[in-house]
């Protein structure tokens, strides 16, 4: 397996703030990669050494195999970026600007430009200060893709995109894959990195404190399940499922956290009748507690 | 317009350059327009000769006589007036070379693309050098225009050369400014400090003769080597106007370096 992003005890403070300390990670070529934290973790960080936009105060960190610093050109040519903070030429229309990176990158197959402009639905003739968020969103997404580099980096790329569009975007970034490319991308919503990735790492405090593969994350996810009846239900039918704890019978209502599968609960619910059934997506902060509270069961 | 880095930043500057071509081209025949009242009243010499002498030297420069072609000109255009002009532009293309991008966070993306970073910079200031020749050649134009209206008699050459000097004042201080920006990535720090360096330059050159105190600082101010030769009635002094170049040639050096180095802010 060919390793596209290799992170060695990578630490940096800018001054005496931290930056990310220690961290470690392996992108490996043809995956999916979510790199999920909360804001403030070093996400961005992460990827703009990478980038060389800024140096590692300790550690290494290798690019397709190159050094970003010596080898930057190279490592820029082979990597498509979509900066968190996307901030374009105002004065451009998207179509100039697109032409202004094509022309940096001595050029890209413009066909593929003009599908990616069609399935994402973006204006390439108003200039970009009459363009809404969404709409320099895309502008950004084409101008990483357009080159089909070998490793697409993209930070935060869905949080201005409205649902459809984002729908699209997962369908590019599975085509891309399966033409071979690594997709590195940083998020700090947990269902949208279900959704896209293969494997996750979780980044907290600077430090990757975990990675699994999506499957994996899934299955410890924590979730709070709320099952509404006709009529009032035994507390006993709902005791001592695997997997469920915290449960709360008031009447007609079961309330519980489950980690895992919710099959238990369902069968258990369906001698009953069911009116409705409410799931909350578990919080980054509760898959962050099932990971530490998964990892002491497993210590004891 | 959009096929490299220096014709792009020419092209983000097309209007702005058109309305600084059109300024000066007006400002250079309104000025010539006034030259022969002047040139009729001898009045003047005197008037000039009672003024405080700081006061003269501090805005109209070390001129002798005040009605002749050259010293009219002097006086009114290249003591005060074109460097001043050609300062405001380089410095506001200097210090938003590098640091203009940076705080509008289009920087990213360009530094994203396969460019190193010595090659943004230095296309960076070729388009600099470019707007300034363009605009010191409009200049020049005008000037002799306007020379040519009133009947002056002038060297279009010695117009030319003082102009030159000048603009390469402006470039020497626009360098330090792209220098400032590139270093610390902030724009408004680079205005500030170097327009804080051409008005003590300014004042050390034009002051240094009289205040004994810093009469020996006078050579350290690119001000006495764009116009302590008086080029327009000398033409340009060779060493003068390679010892602004040099200073040039040493700030985009120290611009290149830094900003090679250091962390680009988010």
């Amino acid at each position: 397996m060919t390793v596209v992003i290799q992170a060695d005890n990578l630490t940096k403070y800018y001054g005496s703030t931290r930056g990310i300390e220690n961290l470690s990670l392996q992108v490996e070529a043809g995956e999916i990669f979510g790199f999920l934290g909360p804001n403030g973790a070093g996400k961005t960080t992460t990827i703009r050494l990478a980038l060389d936009f800024i140096r590692p105060t300790t550690g290494s960190l290798q690019v397709l195999g190159l050094d970003p610093r010596r080898d930057v050109q190279e490592v820029h040519r082979r990597v498509g970026y979509l900066p968190s903070e996307l901030a374009l030429y105002d004065g451009l229309t998207g179509g100039e600007f697109l032409r202004y990176f094509a022309s940096l990158r001595g050029g890209v197959d413009w066909r593929f430009v003009d599908e990616l402009v069609e399935r994402l639905g973006a204006g390439l003739s108003q200039p970009m200060r009459a363009l809404s968020t969404g709409n320099k969103h895309k502008i950004g997404l084409i101008e990483a893709f357009m080159h089909r580099p070998e490793l697409l980096i993209l930070d935060e790329p869905t949080s201005g995109l409205d649902p459809l569009i984002r729908q699209e975007f997962q369908q590019l970034v599975s085509e891309a894959r399966d033409r071979g490319q690594t997709i590195f991308l940083s998020s700090h919503v947990l269902p949208e990195v279900e959704r896209v990735c293969d494997r996750v790492g979780i980044v907290r405090d600077g430090t990757l404190v975990a990675v699994e593969h999506v499957g994996a994350l899934k299955a410890r996810a924590l979730r709070r399940l709320e099952i509404h009846f006709a009529t009032p239900v035994p507390a006993e039918a709902f005791a001592g499922l695997p997997g469920v704890r915290d449960v709360t019978v008031e009447d007609s209502a079961v309330r519980c956290e489950v980690t895992g599968t919710v099959d238990a609960v369902i069968k258990a619910a369906a001698q009953f009748e069911v009116v409705n059934v409410v799931s909350h997506e578990p919080s980054l902060e509760e898959v962050f507690l099932a990971y530490y509270e998964g990892g002491d069961e497993h210590a004891q | 317009m959009l096929s490299s880095i220096l014709l792009k930043t020419l092209r983000d500057q097309r209007r702005s350059l058109t309305w600084w071509a059109l300024g000066l081209v007006a400002l250079a025949i309104v000025t010539m327009l006034f030259y022969p009242s002047l040139q009729d009243s001898p009045a003047f010499d005197q008037m000039a000769k009672e003024m405080p002498e700081a006061l003269m030297r501090a805005f109209w420069g070390d001129i002798a006589d005040f009605t002749s072609p050259a010293g009219f000109l002097n006086r009114q255009l290249f003591v005060l007036v074109v460097p001043l002009l050609f300062m405001v532009l380089a410095v506001s293309r200097g210090s938003g070379a590098i640091a203009g991008e940076e705080e509008k966070g289009t920087l990213d993306l360009l530094l994203s693309s396969p460019v190193r970073r010595r090659r943004i910079l230095t296309e960076k200031f070729a388009a600099m050098v470019a707007a300034i020749a363009a605009v010191g050649v409009v200049l020049w134009l005008g000037m002799v225009v306007g020379a040519m209206l009133v009947d002056m008699d002038i060297s279009v050459w010695r117009i030319g050369e003082a102009t030159l000097s000048g603009a390469l004042l402006g470039l020497t201080f626009g360098a330090v400014a792209l220098a400032v920006g590139s270093a610390t990535g902030k724009r408004g720090l680079s205005m500030g400090v170097t327009s804080a360096l051409g008005v003590t330059a300014y004042f050390v050159n034009a002051l240094a003769p009289l205040v004994e105190s810093i009469a020996g600082l006078q050579k350290l101010s690119p001000f006495y080597y764009y116009i302590g030769g008086d080029p327009l009635t000398n033409g340009l002094n060779l060493a003068h106007g390679g010892v602004l170049i040099a200073l040039t040639a040493v700030a985009v050096a120290v611009a290149l370096v830094a900003f090679e180095r250091r962390d680009i802010a988010v």
